[in-house]
């Protein structure tokens, strides 16, 4: 998977006209999320690991957006979405049961934990979810499909999404206050904005993210 | 109370900021303007309940028009100079998060879809579209054969629409490619982006007509607002004030009229007198419930919040809530079909510079060869990061490293999106649930689902969007089939009581002095975005007060 | 902020704007000949005072490609340079500032071939510009609309370089005037083709601002002065292109004089401008871009000058 953005970081620009003083305390704050579970147990913090790394498999030559931390902190502090489907639970109830619901299916598929699986088995488990071919007593009546949808996927998606590693990935100009764009049309770029290297370009892609400003 | 909400200055949730005979100036870092502070135990003129795009006009309408008013304000008084961080996480803050119970068999999508927690309401977070019902909606019935009639007339709404135009420093287009002639819009239209300039070249195409979208923030300078910056944080709070909000236009009028505003008050209930009138209502503010007189109460919390409340104030007397011997408050909830079509260019379109909807077309508002009912728009996208990632994995199922190959093209995405309408069905509704709250009131539960007409329409607006990206050359299509925005109809207007819960002035039948001007009065919604709409009701209904009153009818 | 800033500022510019002015000043002990008193005989060919109006044109050229210079070179930036061809109007106006300078330093009552050449190519470039920018505005979704017209590469800036090098061409032209005649372009008296350009070039100029003051709503009253004064000039000198060159005409002067001003004031307005966008003039390299252009008003500047070498032209060389 070749670098879209090479050398582009929109960190570089904490201090520009595109980031403000809360933006840079808000990010900050990102960052730093707690890294150790404060809501989930044990358990099922392993089993979440798992499953962040399969819903969100991350390159193996930097250091990986804490994807587990941010689920954790969003139950932890009850960050609320302003809704809830009528079959589902509260969001840490629909975790912690479809966390265990996930372990007992790991161990009657494969006989092992759902961490301990090789990712093939972990991601047809995965699958079985979205598709809601899951059921039993574990899910306490919630609908796999619906816990998928609605938990699994925006709580570890988001999270990775709204992590300045991603802008990167994604060429994603990031904070922009006071300034905005200049320059609004197709195929017209601000130079503070990520370059993207055509093929064959990537040095100078590289050469010109890193002076982004 | 939840942890590490920063700010540069004082945190907006920690404690109300309208107290103490100032309200924040949010022109100036910091800066207060002086507010008018109300006895709790002396009647004011009116209460409002919400001060969003139905509370705020009638705020400053009526303290204009030398009546004592109050806003309540569940949410915070935000100081966007301050507080807006360019962050779709952190911007969380500007919604209604609280918990709804949403079922059906297409339960709806709250929070920072629709539902806005803030003074200043869902403004704070609206893209800004600005657009004028088509004439006929106001006759749906009579004039188009399906939904209800309005109690309003065209022409009068014309030149409120005008004034809420004027109010909220509209910048649009000189020609208007639809519907009778109007006023000049008092600013001119933005320059488009990539985005939008592909929703021009592909109506152009198809033989449709398109405009740059009437827009709710400035394309010059206007008084302390400075022109837009175009970056394309709209939805998540407008760090500069370009954003023709509420908070920065109706409010701050109210305030200088002798309004109070009330943030972090969330109105629990209304009291009823034994004389048949509402008497105040029961707020909680600062840990505690506490009570305001009245002499008249208005509830303009939006489609969910409105009913709730009429319905939780519920006695021996009034079993089935306030104002409801029509049955209907909280039924015929309608949001607006708002499914898009996506696809990849060659050319980079960075669709996050700007406002989302720079370009629109309303075609299908205005022909009516069509085998549904009902009219829809579709318009340009610009979706942040988070946003993008939760259209792809709703939308395709993707996840694993196919999503994060498919989020890389991020640069070169283009899409567009419907706003479309729904038909009112006494089915799709607003209850109370079993839950609480963490104010010890039960939760509102939302019910909604999409009949044949809303079908049909959704799948002629998919294939019309499609083929007009495919005409700009976009390559992977892929359709989003379920989103739907905005909320109305739960309160619904008419001329008879014993169908609609408010008259055209927006006055309940039940209960002379309980008002309603929100979205939830609109018996049908229209192929427009509703905000527009909302503010000129609300500034009519000023108006018809301050008639009355002088008439003695108060 | 901004009471203060338009203190300091817009003083500031109206004192750059007299500075410009005081270069339109006659020379002291220059008198001026009343019609009343002239002589009925063939009117005097002074050769110095041809190479004084070919100066005092050499400048309103120069004053005017400095102003393209400096709003090509923002603008062309801001259009990312996508075609390679943006970069001629600054090297031509560069050009043409440089030629300009040479000329209103240069006492020779000939024309200089070099000074010639680069205005020939500033004029060409300008007419080339236009082309392109309406060709622009024509690919555009919405074709000729109020939108692209505000929104596109702005239809009469190059026309602004076609009247620096038309006004520094006519320049050489007049210093070119063989000793014993008056002036002439294409057999017309040079004084009236020079009144003619500025006239026109007022009414252009006056064109351009007030479209982009229509995209600005007009929130401000003062932009309404770009379209109120420089018009009323355009007419006073257009109709003494056509006029009597033996009338004194002090009104004319006096507007050409004020609106030459009034470039240098727009200027400093338009420097409030960017500072009154969101971030102001820490968020420069927006604003700059996005908020009002500063080099263009002195346009107006540089077209007045033209119109006062013409009045000096008429009035050296009556020719009725």
């Amino acid at each position: 998977m070749t670098d879209r953005y090479p050398g582009y970081d929109v960190l570089a620009k904490r201090w520009t006209q595109s980031w403000n003083e809360v933006t840079r305390q808000v990010i900050d704050r990102r960052l730093a999320v707690p890294r150790g579970p404060r809501f989930f147990s044990a358990t099922e913090w392993r089993t979440l690991n798992a499953v962040c790394d399969r819903i969100v498999p991350q390159p193996k030559d930097r250091p990986p957006v804490p994807l587990a931390a941010y689920v954790d902190q969003k139950m932890a502090d009850g960050m609320l979405d302003g809704y809830r489907y009528a079959q589902l639970p509260p969001q840490g109830e629909a975790w912690q049961r479809g966390l265990a619901a996930l372990e007992q299916a790991a161990q009657e598929a494969h006989g092992g934990p759902f961490h301990t699986l090789p990712v093939e088995q972990q991601d047809e488990l995965l699958h079985r979810i979205q598709k809601g071919d899951l059921i039993g007593e574990a899910w306490g009546g919630m609908p796999c499909k619906l816990f998928f949808e609605h938990r699994v996927i925006p709580d570890i998606t988001h999270a990775y999404y709204a992590h300045p590693v991603a802008w990167n990935e994604i060429g994603f100009g990031g904070p922009a206050s006071p300034r905005g764009y200049v320059r609004m049309g197709l195929n017209r770029r601000d130079p503070w904005e990520a370059v993207e290297a055509t093929p064959g370009e990537e040095a100078y892609a590289r050469r010109k993210n890193h002076r982004v400003d | 109370m939840r942890d590490g909400r920063t700010t540069v200055s004082t945190d907006p949730f920690a404690a109300p900021r309208a107290a103490n005979g100032r309200a924040p100036d949010v022109f100036k870092r910091g800066g207060w303007v002086p507010m008018r502070q109300y006895n709790e135990d002396e009647a004011v003129d009116f209460v409002i309940i919400g001060t969003g795009a139905g509370g705020g006009p009638l705020l400053a309408g009526l303290a204009e028009g030398g009546f004592s008013v109050v806003g309540f304000d569940a949410g915070p008084y935000f100081r966007p100079l301050e507080d807006f961080a360019s962050d779709e996480r952190e911007q969380e803050k500007l919604y209604w998060t609280d918990e709804r119970v949403v079922d059906g068999a297409n339960p709806i999508t709250m929070g920072g879809k629709n539902s806005g927690k803030a003074v200043g309401g869902s403004t704070v977070h609206f893209a800004m579209v600005s657009l004028r019902f088509r004439p006929e909606w106001f006759k749906s019935r009579s004039a188009l054969g399906y939904g209800a009639d309005w109690p309003l007339d065209w022409r009068e709404m014309w030149d409120y629409y005008t004034k809420a135009e004027k109010a909220l420093s509209i910048s649009g287009p000189l020609n208007y490619p639809w519907g009778p002639k109007r006023p000049r819009y008092p600013y001119r239209a933005h320059e488009l982006n990539g985005a939008a300039e592909l929703l021009a070249r592909g109506a152009e195409a198809m033989g449709l007509k398109w405009t740059p979208t009437p827009l709710a923030t400035v394309s010059a300078p206007h008084g302390k607002s400075p022109p837009c910056v175009y970056r394309g944080f709209c939805r998540f709070g407008c760090s500069t004030n370009a954003k023709q909000s509420q908070l920065v236009t109706f409010i701050p009028r109210a305030l200088q009229a002798g309004a109070e505003i009330r943030d972090l008050a969330m109105v629990g209930r209304i009291e009823m007198g034994t004389d048949g009138r509402a008497r105040g209502v029961h707020y909680h503010r600062e840990g505690r419930w506490r009570f305001q007189k009245a002499r008249n109460v208005v509830v303009a919390g939006y489609a969910i919040e409105t009913p709730r409340l009429l319905l939780a104030s519920a006695t021996d007397k009034y079993p089935n809530g306030l104002a409801n011997s029509s049955g209907l408050v909280g039924k015929n909830l309608m949001t607006q079909s708002n499914q898009a079509v996506f696809g990849v260019m060659k050319q980079e379109v960075r669709w996050n510079k700007g406002p989302p909807s720079l370009a629109i077309t309303e075609h299908w508002n205005y022909d009516d060869r069509k085998d549904f009912a009902g009219g829809y728009c579709w318009m340009a996208q610009g979706p942040l990061p988070v946003e993008w990632v939760s259209v792809q994995t709703s939308s395709r199922g993707l996840w694993g490293q196919a999503l994060r190959d498919e989020m890389e093209k991020y640069n070169h995405q283009v899409g567009l999106k419907m706003v479309g309408e729904m038909l009112p069905d006494e089915r799709n509704r607003v209850t109370l649930a079993d839950e609480k709250d963490r104010y010890g009131l039960r939760v509102a539960r939302v019910t909604y689902s999409w009949g044949d007409n809303d079908k049909a329409m959704i799948q002629h607006a998919l294939g019309q969007m499609q083929t007009s990206l495919e005409a700009v050359g976009a390559t992977d299509i892929f359709r989003q089939e379920d989103d739907t925005n905005h909320l109305a109809g739960t309160a619904r207007m008419g001329d008879d009581p014993a169908t609609s819960v408010v008259n055209a002035d927006c006055r309940s039948w039940d209960i002379p002095n309980l008002w309603i001007c929100d979205g939830s009065v609109f018996p049908t919604t229209g192929g427009v975005n509703p905000s527009l709409t909302i503010t000129s009701i609300a500034m009519r209904t000023a108006d018809r007060i301050r008639a009355l009153a002088a008439r003695g009818e108060l | 902020m901004t009471r203060n800033t338009t203190a300091i500022v817009i003083p500031g510019a109206a004192l750059l704007g007299l500075a410009a002015l005081a270069l339109t000043l006659r020379p002291a002990g220059r008198a001026l000949v009343s019609p009343a008193r002239l002589p009925t005989r063939a009117p005097t060919i002074d050769p110095s005072a041809a190479v004084r109006a070919a100066k005092r044109m050499n400048r309103a050229a120069g004053l005017i490609a400095t102003s393209v210079l400096m709003d090509s070179a923002i603008e062309h930036y801001r259009g990312s340079f996508h075609n390679k061809a943006m970069v001629i109007p600054l090297v031509t106006s560069a050009l043409s500032l440089a030629v300009s300078v040479h000329g209103s330093l240069d006492r020779r009552p000939a024309a200089h071939r070099a000074r010639d050449g680069v205005y020939a190519a500033a004029a060409l470039t300008g007419l080339v510009g236009t082309g392109f920018h309406i060709f622009n505005i024509s690919k555009k979704p919405g074709g000729f609309s109020w939108q692209n017209l505000f929104y596109s590469a702005p239809v009469g800036a190059p026309a602004a370089l076609t009247l620096s090098g038309i006004l520094g061409f006519l320049a050489e032209h007049i210093r070119d005037t063989l000793p014993g005649r008056a002036p002439t372009i294409c057999g017309v008296s040079a004084g009236r083709a020079v009144a003619a350009a500025t006239s026109l070039g007022l009414l252009g100029t006056v064109a351009e601002a007030g479209l982009l003051h229509f995209r600005g709503a007009y929130h401000d009253p003062f932009m309404y002065l770009p379209v109120t004064i420089p018009p009323l000039t355009a007419a006073l000198i257009g109709n003494a292109a056509f006029g009597r060159t033996r009338e004194r005409r002090p009104l004319t002067r006096f507007w050409l004089r004020f609106t030459a001003l009034l470039g240098f004031v727009g200027a400093g307005f338009h420097v409030i401008g960017v500072a009154r966008n969101m971030g102001g003039w820490r968020n420069w390299t927006q604003n700059v871009l996005n908020g009002p252009p500063i080099p263009a008003p002195p346009s107006f500047t540089g077209l007045a000058l033209g119109g006062l070498a013409a009045l000096g032209l008429m009035e050296d060389h009556p020719d009725d």
